[in-house]
């Protein structure tokens, strides 16, 4: 496994998480009501970005320019570290807002490790089911993105990745997907107008055992559990790199 | 118009298998790898077949367009090749000491295939392209191995690609990937690999999937083969798909140039358990010199099989018919589908077409169109290139259309 590109996994779609999960939780809602704040993660050789909580939602985009607090970590594995919770990191600037990042921020990540990582028997509600299969789904998307685009087998699996969209959703649940343009892809999370392929799970409960590995993706093909079409060697390759997708998130 | 097939029992023996068996259907045979779209429009299991037909386990009766992925080349069931294989299997078959029809069948091939001075027997088209590579490797003692994109040589590691399951950098580290009909290219690899590359491994044109089938460009092989012999390198033909349904005396014969190594499987023994590696004498010490071999691979019922199916195969100028039949098969489909305006591609050598609607770069309208075909018993795969058999008639061939020209009509009625 590659730290660096667990690192680029670990912001955009780990912490990049934290945007639907503002979304879709009450009590994360709460929590970043009438905040204005960004914070900068900064790796030495590895990703950047601004993780922004403004006008009660979360969004995560590239760069460091306009941050109110910044994390600088000096290494891939440092940054690692944070999301393993081994590493406690030290702002570089924005000491005066410490206070959201020691609380509300952390607030916030502990609940996105609740739902990313249920407790026993958690995922028996309902809702706590639908926001963390919602929240998986759209991280999944986030770090086939980031495996395709870093990791060496990853990149030689979106080398083989036609340009288009390919449509990944939930019957009943969350849609998004992925474009590939040059064999650089991009997770989006709204659903797709003008699919090149389709990756669809038949319904919440599907999903979720495949997120699990309790059941295999060719079985579920067969079963019709999954649907796929379209040009499918997009999807074959999407496959392969969701292999590595578990992998590093395991 | 014709009845919608229903799949009831194939279904619920794919659920029970699904429990038993990994994938419930593994390889190029399942449904996911087979690419069934909608998986509901393909039956899973077959209950007998006879001829160019297939029975399913609901009793759906199809016109099969796979010939079991190849290796049906005369016809399910042909009476001469299992009147052969039934004799022989009276006699002996697996047994310690090999039957001497094995040198027959080898003696067969030699006198039948343009290149070979030997032939070595093997199972599946797999062992036959590893024992080429090794056989490359041995005699050159060199590591590297050129391939063409889009290729598909088998299933073992170096066949691979670096991100499939199972697979290790060190599997592949040695394999070189080339743009077919690009010899600009291949030259460039030869010079940055100077005395590096033990062979160069191709079908003899491009049957991937998802695209159009491509025949080699004028002067294409002629150019290999001399780049291979410029450079001590072995030139392989994986003839395993297309092998005999171009031409008896092998694909690179067709093409007109000489391979160094050549690779049957599919329809060499008509469904009989068999596979052969044929080469040029330089190669045969290398070969022996191998450890290589397998517990069934010296069985003598498939080699009578193989023996009664090339000499039928002969007799029909079996290559050739399949082509005139292929070739009226597709006029007949680009036809069909101009009627309803559709522009149905059907490419390479018609004895094994490769289909493909190109109205829509998505593939789905053609997926929705191979479905309705499917349906109404015309079995041909999404993104497979098909399969000739010499038992296909006429009839068979307007019973085609007229299931394709219905099908046409309810994809063209869907998004009217």
């Amino acid at each position: 496994m590659d730290e660096r590109t667990l690192a680029f996994i670990n912001l955009h779609a780990v912490l990049g998480g934290l945007s639907k999960l503002c979304e879709l939780d009450g009590e994360c809602q709460k929590l970043i009501e009438g905040k204005d704040i960004a914070i900068g993660i900064t790796v030495k050789g590895g990703p950047e970005a601004t993780i922004r909580f403004s006008g009660g939602a979360c969004t995560v985009t590239p760069g460091v320019d306009k941050c109110d607090i910044k994390l600088p970590f000096s290494s891939c594995k440092k940054f690692n570290g944070l999301i393993d919770g081994t590493v406690t990191p030290i702002p570089s600037k924005g000491f005066t807002k410490i206070g959201f990042l020691l609380h509300e921020f952390t607030a916030l990540t502990d609940k996105l490790t609740a739902y990313l990582r249920p407790a026993e028997g958690a995922l028996d509600d309902p809702e706590f089911f639908r926001v963390s299969t919602t929240v998986m789904f759209h991280l999944i998307l986030d770090a086939i993105a980031q495996i395709g685009n870093e990791d060496k087998v990853g990149r030689a699996s979106a080398s083989y990745i036609v340009n288009g969209d390919i449509r990944m959703g939930i019957e009943g649940g969350p849609e998004g997907f992925i474009h590939a343009r040059d064999h650089v892809l991009t997770a989006v999370h709204t659903p797709c107008e003008h699919p090149t392929s389709y990756m669809i799970f038949a319904s919440m409960r599907d999903a979720r055992d495949l997120f699990d590995g309790k059941v295999n993706g060719v079985v579920c093909v067969g079963t019709g559990k999954v649907r796929m079409g379209g040009m499918i060697s997009m999807v074959d390759n999407v496959n392969r790199i969701l292999d590595r997708v578990s992998m590093y998130l395991a | 118009m014709r009845k919608v097939y229903e799949y009831p029992k194939s279904r619920a023996a794919f659920e029970r298998a699904c429990k038993l068996i990994p994938s419930g259907i593994y390889g190029h045979q399942g449904p996911a790898e087979g690419c069934y779209v909608p998986v509901e429009a393909f039956p899973l299991y077959s209950s007998r077949a006879q001829g160019s037909y297939l029975w399913d386990l609901d009793g759906n009766k199809f016109i099969d367009y796979m010939a079991a992925y190849g290796p049906n080349v005369l016809g399910y069931n042909d009476p001469d090749v299992d009147e052969a294989a039934a004799r022989q299997r009276a006699i002996s078959d697996c047994t310690t000491l090999p039957n001497p029809v094995m040198v027959d069948f080898a003696d067969l091939l030699v006198e039948t295939v343009a290149c070979a001075d030997w032939a070595f027997f093997a199972k599946n088209g797999n062992d036959v392209t590893t024992c080429a590579v090794m056989t490359a490797r041995a005699y050159t003692h060199r590591k590297k191995i050129v391939f063409f994109k889009g290729y598909y040589h088998g299933v073992s590691p170096w066949t691979q690609k670096i991100d499939y399951a199972g697979i290790l950098e060190e599997d592949v580290q040695n394999n070189l990937y080339v743009t077919w009909n690009d010899f600009d290219e291949l030259q460039e690899v030869f010079e940055k690999n100077k005395g590096q590359i033990a062979c160069v491994i191709a079908q003899p044109y491009m049957h991937g999937n998802f695209a159009d089938n491509e025949l080699p460009a004028e002067g294409f092989w002629k150019k290999v083969r001399k780049l291979c012999d410029d450079t001590g390198t072995v030139l392989i033909i994986d003839d395993v798909r297309a092998g005999f349904r171009l031409d008896i005396a092998g694909s690179d014969h067709y093409f007109g140039f000489k391979a160094d190594l050549i690779c049957f499987c599919k329809a060499l023994a008509n469904g009989y358990n068999v596979s052969a590696l044929c080469g040029r004498d330089f190669l045969k010490n290398a070969v022996s010199s191998l450890s290589f071999t397998g517990s069934y691979w010296m069985s003598a019922v498939p080699f009578a099989a193989g023996i009664a199916c090339i000499q039928k195969m002969k007799r029909l100028n079996c290559p050739q018919l399949l082509i005139d039949k292929g070739t009226k098969l597709k006029n007949g489909l680009i036809a069909t589908a101009l009627k309803y305006g559709y522009d149905l591609h059907v490419s390479g050598v018609p004895s094994l077409f490769y289909l493909r609607i190109a109205d829509d770069p998505t593939l789905m309208l053609h997926q929705e169109w191979i479905a309705e075909c499917v349906k109404r018993g015309v079995f041909f795969t999404n993104h497979h290139n098909h399969f000739i058999n010499a038992s296909l008639t006429d009839e068979d061939i307007e019973d085609t259309l007229e299931i394709a020209d219905e099908a046409f009509m309810v994809v063209k009625d869907r998004h009217s």
